[in-house]
């Protein structure tokens, strides 16, 4: 199942660019590259506009979260006002989702392709559809400037740039978070936050590891990343300063229920603090 | 249910951290294996597999040594080349460390001592950055051997160190012939070189239109030489001429054997073919069942064929089947549980080939009848 419709497909779309660009193997793995975000493209954009929309929206959340969090449905009725779906922060997880088995389907792809061993070859023969001259394409050139695209990068810099343009994506595809105690106390923030740092390490360390060949797919894949991420960043309307209306609504909902304290909406920071120590005191 | 407390975002980042480095750590830098490399001296068999290389003694049934400097970290599968006791063989590499993500690929002249363990004559881990794959060929005490980073190596055998070297345009996966001072070598670049033995000189070279993975075969004229190309191609020693070729239905994998003014040869198809040694005209051509990797091997009128096929049940399996030189009839024939993809060996009248299952490495049984007559497992395991 997964050779037919992963690994034996993208292994012989690997082979048919290598064949259509001139035998060049970092080539078929750059336009390779393009094809596989260009498939990912729209799943991607909507994961970034819905992660967008949700930091925007976390003040709101975590005041109808404070504030109704004896009641389920209710909490669930305000959600719904103001346009949040719990269940839609769960489905942006889906690109990235989708790309893990891209991801293991392309580190086979590559060592297949590159064919590093006998018993390398011998599979790949295996694999290769009957359309394709895999005598004329042999052997596939495995060698770029220093790099053996089946071996790590020995001087390490395949594993530096792959860290330091996943940072760079990561950066221009993280909303900006406030830097006020709001924004500290926001759970989705902090873990965006972390992941900004995290997955560049994790890629890195990876890279050390990964064929050279799957390593540049990471650094085009990233620059890639980038592009998309300055697009979003052009498109995309600022967040608002101020509370929005549908903000308003539940800041109302609060002031209703607490007709003592006196507090108004731009006062909800110091409602939140007063809350969670009451929270500590019970 | 939907309320928030604040996550400390360390613990996420420490996971995500020991994971990665549990992945670099544990992973193996290499993570391609091959089948083992079988070759025979004497009353020995030497095999390259896996976890070292182990001497045989297959008239005795006993291990003579076994080289295994790293278990479980460096990996051999290229054919070991032994000449007078003295064995020649490299690795498959291993990590240069967790921060250095280069490979090292060790060479090494081994000599069996009695002991359970050969001497380590020499390590030489200068010469190559990439696995080693070919079986070396040892001529006095110089020992020619081909590597996956493009290189034909000559090295002194006496002290490891490198004589000269020749570089080719891709891989060399096949050990090199040897002739009135001339190196012949196959590559994947599609080239046959013909060098000089002591300065590595090149005499000349002739490009074929398909890679070549199988070793050159040397007769008093012709060098023989199949590839991928679906060809056998006989070569003029001399002057690196084609004289003529023999098509086959599919890649050519496996070496020509070569006995009494015939060569045999199998293609990936397992059609087997015997051709004048001399006018490339067919003798006979024979059908076995699966897929032929290895090279054919012939003696005493008996030409086998190790190959790859697939049971009923969808498992993979091994057959070898052995034909008579005379018309290319089937004399017998034996299945093993795995595919055989590696060249078996002849040591006095017994056939063995290697295996690498869970339990298994060699199989030997009766050259003549075909009858199985014991099997070895994997050292270290009953």
């Amino acid at each position: 199942m997964w050779d037919t419709f992963i690994l034996n497909p993208m292994v012989n779309g690997l082979l048919l660019l290598y064949d259509l660009l001139g035998n060049n193997f970092i080539l078929a793995i750059a336009v390779f590259t393009v094809l596989i975000r260009a498939v990912t493209l729209p799943l991607n954009m909507r994961q970034q506009r819905s992660s967008m929309r949700m930091q925007e929206m976390q003040p709101q959340i975590q005041a109808i979260q404070k504030k109704y969090r004896d009641n389920p449905q209710k909490m669930q009725e305000e959600f719904q006002k103001i346009g949040y779906n719990p269940a839609e922060s769960l489905a942006g997880c889906l690109p990235l989702l989708i790309q893990f088995p891209v991801l293991i389907g392309l580190y086979q792809a590559i060592t297949t392709v590159l064919g590093a061993t006998p018993q390398a070859l011998f599979g790949l023969t295996q694999r290769v559809y009957s359309s394709i001259d895999l005598t004329q394409l042999l052997p596939i050139e495995n060698k770029f400037l220093w790099l053996n695209m089946a071996q790590p990068d020995p001087w390490l810099v395949l594993p530096i740039l792959v860290f330091a343009t996943m940072f760079l994506q990561q950066k221009l595809l993280t909303p900006p978070t406030p830097k006020d105690k709001s924004a500290q106390d926001n759970p989705a923030a902090q873990m965006t936050q972390s992941m900004q740092y995290t997955m560049p390490i994790m890629f890195g360390f990876f890279s050390l590891q990964f064929p050279a060949g799957l390593s540049i797919y990471f650094v085009l894949s990233n620059l890639i990343g980038i592009a998309q991420g300055y697009y979003m960043r052009q498109t995309m309307p600022p967040a608002p300063a101020k509370p929005t209306p549908i903000k308003s609504e539940v800041e109302v909902a609060e002031k209703k229920s607490e007709p003592k304290s006196g507090k108004s909406g731009s006062d909800q920071k110091k409602s939140s603090t007063a809350g969670k120590r009451r929270s500590a005191k019970r | 249910m939907y309320a928030a407390k604040r996550p400390s975002k360390w613990p996420v980042v420490v996971i995500l951290v020991l994971a990665s480095w549990l992945v670099v750590a544990c992973g193996s830098r290499i993570s391609n294996a091959n089948w083992p490399g079988l070759t025979a001296d004497g009353e020995n068999v030497y095999v390259a597999y896996g976890g070292g290389v182990l001497a045989y003694n297959v008239v005795e049934r006993t291990q003579e040594w076994l080289f295994a400097p790293q278990p479980g970290r460096l990996a051999f599968y290229a054919a070991p080349s032994v000449q007078d006791g003295r064995v020649v063989v490299g690795d498959f590499g291993a990590s240069g460390g967790f921060f250095s993500p280069g490979v090292v690929t060790t060479i090494y002249g081994l000599e069996g001592n009695g002991g359970s363990t050969p001497d380590e004559l020499w390590a030489n881990s200068e010469l190559t950055t990439d696995r080693i794959v070919a079986s070396a060929l040892q001529v006095g005490d110089t020992a020619f051997i081909g590597t996956s980073d493009n290189q034909l190596l000559a090295i002194d055998t006496i002290s490891g160190d490198l004589i000269w070297k020749f570089e080719t345009e891709h891989s060399i996966w096949a050990q090199p012939s040897y002739k009135d001072g001339i190196i012949f070598v196959t590559c994947l670049d599609k080239n046959v070189y013909a060098l000089d033995a002591e300065t590595g000189a090149e005499k000349w070279r002739l490009t074929l239109e398909g890679a070549t993975a199988a070793h050159p075969l040397v007769d008093t004229d012709y060098l023989y030489v199949t590839s991928f190309d679906r060809k056998l191609h006989a070569i003029s020693l001399s002057t690196g001429e084609a004289q003529w070729v023999v098509d086959a239905q599919d890649w050519i994998w496996g070496a020509a054997a070569l006995s009494d003014g015939a060569v045999y040869f199998a293609d990936a198809k397992g059609n087997v073919y015997a051709v004048d040694a001399e006018t490339g005209d067919a003798l006979w051509t024979q059908q076995v069942d699966g897929v032929v990797q290895a090279s054919t091997v012939v003696a005493n009128g008996i030409v086998y064929v190790a190959s790859v096929t697939t049971l009923e049940d969808g498992q993979p399996a091994g057959l070898l089947t052995a034909l008579s030189t005379d018309g290319g009839a089937q004399l017998w024939q034996q299945e093993t549980i795995v595919p055989l993809y590696t060249t078996p060996v002849l040591v006095d009248g017994t056939l063995v080939v290697a295996v690498q299952t869970a339990d298994t490495l060699l199989i030997a049984f009766d050259a003549a009848t075909g009858v199985k007559q014991w099997d070895l497992p994997i050292p270290g395991q009953s």
